[in-house]
Order: C-alpha cells, then sequence, then structure tokens
C-alpha cells in the first residue's frame, strides 16, 4: 500500500507537470486554432534560460527563474504568435502545423548546438527530503510540484472565469464573432492567450527539468505526452487537459512500478487508441464548439 | 438618425452593395426587405464596420461614420444584433449579459443596467446562473436584444430576429422593439417575414441587387402589389415597367 501510494503521489507530481502543458497546447488551439507541435521544445527551452542565467551570468536562482518566464512569455509567447502564427495561419491550419514542427526542430538543435548536447544538472528548488504519508515515503519536490503545477492551473481557470478579460478570452475562444461585435478586442484576447502559454511552459520546465535534467531532446517526449493529454482529456476543455495530464502521469508511473518500465512509454499511447475509438471528443470534451 | 448615401461595397472582389442610399428618422423602427442576396444583411455588416466599404458614406446624426471599427459604433451608440445563434455558450447568462456592456468604462453602470434589463425579462433573472447554450431559442434571442440594450444604445440593427423563434416569441420580440422605440431608440431590421415585421414597422424599405428600389411607410409598403410581387420572384423594374 506504501509502495502504491509512493507511486501515485510521484504520478500526480508528474501528470500536473503534464497537465501545465497540455493546458497551454488546449488554450492556444482555442483561441486561435494553433496546434503548437513545438510544446515540448516550448517546455524543454526555459530551463536553458534559467542555466544561461545561472550559470553564465552568475544570477542567483530565483531572479534567473523570474527573468527566465519574462523572457519565455516574450518569446514563446508574443513573439511565436507574431513571426510564426500570424503570418501562417492566413494559409490554413496545416502549414501552421508543420511551421510548429520545424520551429521544434530549429529549437531542438539550437540547444543543442549552442549550449550542449549534454545533460545539464539543473538546480533543485525544493529540498530533497522526503515525509512520510500513509507509510509511504513521498518526496518534498514531488509534493512541491504538485502545488505548485495545480495552483497554477486553479489559478488560471480562476482567472479565466472570474475576471472580465478571462471572460472575454472566453467569448473570443467561444464565439469570436459575437465577441467582435460586442466590442471586445480579440487581438488582444488571443495574444494574452498566447502570453499564458509562455508562462506555462516555462513553470512546467523549471519543475520537470531538476528530475530529468536540462537536455535539448527533453522536449520530444514532453510535447507527444502534453498533446496526449490534450486529446484524451478533450481539446476543447481546460479542464480535460488538467484530467489527461494527471491520468498519463498517474498511469505512466504506475505501470513503470507494476508492470514494466521498459514498456511505460507505450502505455500512454494505447490510452490515446482506447479513448479515440471509445470516445473521440475526449473524455471530458465535447463533440462541438471551443471553450476555455 | 442614419443616412446611407451611394454606399458601394462587398466581400473581397465581390460588389454586393451598388448604390444603397436611403434615410431613417430618430425613434423609429424601419424593416429592410427584399429577395436573397439583396444586400440587406451587408447593409447592417456596412453600417456596423465590418465591411469593406469601396465608396458612399455613413452618416449618423448628421456625423459621418464611415469606416469606423465595430468598438467605435458601440461607442457611438449603435448595437448589431446578427442572424443566427450570438450568445457565447459556455458563459452564463449573466455573465452574456455583462459582454454588452464590456466596453463601458463604468461597469457600476454596467451592474446596474443587468438589473434592469433583467427586469424587463424576467426570464434572464430566472436562468441568470444557467450556461446560455441551456436556454431554448427563443430565449438565447430575448438575452441578445437585452445585451444590446446594457449601453442604452440610440440604433439597434437587428438582423432576422424571428429565425428560429416560434409566432408568440415572434411576436414578443417585437413588442420589445416596439416598447424600445417607444423609449426613443431606432431600429433596423431585416426580416423575411414581411407581412409581419411591416405591419408592427413605421418604415420600410425595398432592397434588390445592393440599391434601395422603394422606401415609403410601412403600411404603403404593405398595400403596395409591387412588393407582393418581389417576393414570388419579380422584380420591381419588371413590374413598373409591365
Amino acid at each position: 500500500m506504501a509502495e502504491f501510494i509512493q507511486i501515485l503521489i510521484s504520478g500526480l507530481s508528474a501528470g500536473s507537470i503534464y497537465a501545465l502543458a497540455a493546458v497551454g497546447f488546449t488554450l492556444l488551439w482555442q483561441a486561435s486554432q494553433t496546434i503548437n507541435f513545438a510544446q515540448g521544445e516550448f517546455v524543454m527551452l526555459p530551463a536553458f534560460f534559467v542555466l544561461a542565467l545561472t550559470v553564465k551570468l552568475g544570477l542567483p536562482l530565483p531572479l534567473a527563474i523570474i527573468l527566465a518566464i519574462f523572457l519565455s512569455v516574450l518569446l514563446l509567447g508574443a513573439v511565436f504568435k507574431k513571426l510564426v502564427v500570424e503570418p501562417m495561419i492566413q494559409h490554413g491550419t496545416l502549414p501552421l502545423v508543420i511551421a510548429t514542427i520545424a520551429l521544434g526542430l530549429l529549437l531542438k538543435e539550437g540547444v543543442k548546438e549552442f549550449y550542449s548536447p549534454l545533460g545539464q544538472p539543473f538546480p533543485s528548488l525544493f529540498p530533497q527530503d522526503v515525509l512520510s504519508v500513509f507509510g509511504a515515503a513521498v518526496s518534498i519536490p514531488d509534493i512541491a510540484n504538485f502545488v505548485i503545477a495545480m495552483g497554477t492551473i486553479i489559478g488560471l481557470q480562476l482567472f479565466l472565469a472570474r475576471t472580465r478579460t478571462g471572460r472575454c478570452m472566453q467569448a473570443t475562444a467561444q464565439n469570436p464573432d459575437v465577441a467582435q461585435i460586442l466590442g471586445v478586442d480579440i487581438k488582444k484576447m488571443v495574444l494574452y492567450t498566447f502570453l499564458i502559454n509562455g508562462a506555462l511552459a516555462a513553470i512546467a520546465s523549471v519543475l520537470i527539468t531538476p528530475i530529468y535534467l536540462a537536455k535539448f531532446s527533453n522536449g520530444e517526449v514532453l510535447g507527444l505526452v502534453a498533446f496526449i493529454a490534450a486529446i484524451v482529456g478533450g481539446f476543447n476543455q481546460i479542464r480535460g487537459a488538467l484530467v489527461g495530464g494527471l491520468l498519463i502521469g498517474v498511469i505512466d508511473n504506475l505501470s513503470a512500478g507494476y508492470v514494466s518500465a521498459e514498456y511505460r512509454q507505450a502505455v500512454p499511447m494505447l490510452l490515446l487508441i482506447f479513448v479515440i475509438l471509445v470516445r473521440p471528443q475526449g473524455l471530458l470534451g465535447t463533440s462541438e464548439g471551443r471553450a476555455v | 438618425m442614419l443616412e446611407l448615401k451611394d454606399l458601394h461595397g462587398g466581400y473581397g472582389k465581390i460588389q454586393i452593395l451598388n448604390g444603397t442610399s436611403f434615410k431613417i428618422p430618430p425613434a423609429s423602427i424601419t424593416t429592410v426587405i427584399g429577395p436573397n442576396g439583396a444586400g440587406k444583411s451587408t447593409v447592417f455588416k456596412a453600417v456596423f464596420g465590418l465591411l469593406n466599404i469601396t465608396s458612399g458614406q455613413i452618416l449618423m446624426d448628421g456625423q459621418d461614420v464611415t469606416r469606423r471599427t465595430p468598438k467605435q459604433m458601440i461607442d457611438a451608440g449603435v448595437t448589431y444584433v446578427p442572424q443566427g445563434r450570438n450568445v457565447v455558450p459556455q458563459l452564463s447568462v449573466y455573465h452574456n449579459l455583462e459582454l454588452g456592456g464590456i466596453t463601458s468604462n463604468n461597469q457600476a453602470r454596467v451592474r446596474d443596467r443587468i438589473e434592469q434589463v433583467m427586469d424587463q425579462f424576467p426570464m434572464l433573472r430566472q436562468f441568470k446562473d444557467r450556461k446560455a447554450i441551456e436556454l431554448s431559442g427563443g430565449q438565447q434571442k430575448q438575452l441578445e436584444v437585452a445585451r444590446t440594450l446594457l449601453l442604452d444604445p440610440k440604433l439597434i440593427l437587428i438582423d432576422e430576429p424571428s429565425i428560429g423563434l416560434s409566432p408568440n416569441l415572434v411576436q414578443e420580440v417585437f413588442r420589445t422593439l416596439q416598447a424600445l422605440r417607444d423609449q426613443g431608440v431606432t431600429i433596423l431590421m431585416v426580416e423575411q417575414n414581411a407581412k409581419s415585421a411591416l405591419a408592427m414597422s413605421d418604415y420600410g424599405l425595398v432592397l434588390e441587387l445592393g440599391q434601395t428600389r422603394m422606401h415609403d411607410a410601412a403600411d404603403k409598403l404593405l398595400a403596395d402589389p409591387r412588393v407582393g410581387h418581389l417576393f414570388l420572384g419579380g422584380h420591381i423594374e419588371e413590374e413598373e415597367t409591365a
């Protein structure tokens, strides 16, 4: 039982970070029909911003993290929208998808070429102690990651539901024509979505990188998992992406613990195939409409 | 109140409005009728800043408002209810209403107005916490009309309000529009249900091929045989030359 709890909490911790990336994935789709196949690299890159700022410039870690989030919001949010999405979306969704795949490759190879092809140790944000939860040894980083990731997603949900700007973003996502005739600045709302995605990617990056080291190829798995989580949960709901991320994190860890560590990466794919066959709109998704 | 002078415009290279001209007085209801493709809805889009206008002029209270943005038109006191369903489906009825006043700098006033329009439309108060998508078609249309009132508009452009509504609900929507007219609001309406719409309007105008063919008091248009002929597939010129 103790082992199960330990694996479960570890899975929820990883899953909540996957959910951050999946929520960003979903937000971009809702607001602008952008399917961002560079999302994994968006999560990989901010960790290297932190490393560059701490190792190369000697800044303290907390300041480096704040600056990395700011840089991510700017580059992975505003600049990505301006230089990639806006020129490509005019030609349809498919050219944009291809452009994001190319961007992902560019970011990955850029980090490999200009920073390092080797995994870099990333400073831990939390003490490495363990707590006893119902007899299970649970690491503080696991609990802290879960709390921060879930807090971020809940905060985002509250922002979207409880603020006027959030509701304007929802209106833009769900019915842009109506939003426009009511005077909502839909271009600004779409921009906000991209900025939020940049911030979500940066937070996911600083939470997950201490677990895996900072490596140029980290985005390969993260991007795939975020995509699968969004599809499994329901591509048109934030809460769907949240559930999808948590589910994949837990199933992945349980598979590694009780089935085979070798085949753990196959399990999310099996889950994806199952959900597409049984409930194509995703576990919490709706078959039509768009909602954030 | 609103005047269109020789307006030309359309979508890309397709020209829909070919010199549309008319003038509507304040505190009146004017119904725009005409066959499919006449440019009825396009006129509304042109007025509200959603259409590429190539030439001509739109005046409101004597002021040139040609090529203004939707936000600027809202600020000028114009609201637009397009045809079809125009709610934000996953937001509550209350928050849909709130969006009607989203451009206002005085949100306290908007909240007061929401209370007032919910008094005017008791159904909305009853269902204010429900998602808009859970309302019936008629209720959604009432929500759209109520939402336009949040900023006390001077001019309401309403496109095909009767689509998808039962006859009783259509009459209810028409009564609401008449009550607004009595309060001083000017209403320009497109309606396929020409007979009922003209019967409750002050003025009517007939559009054909993007041009104003007739513009008169609504009762005179109702009695004019050329109008009936137009809706049976004829053209006004043919009737005139016959």
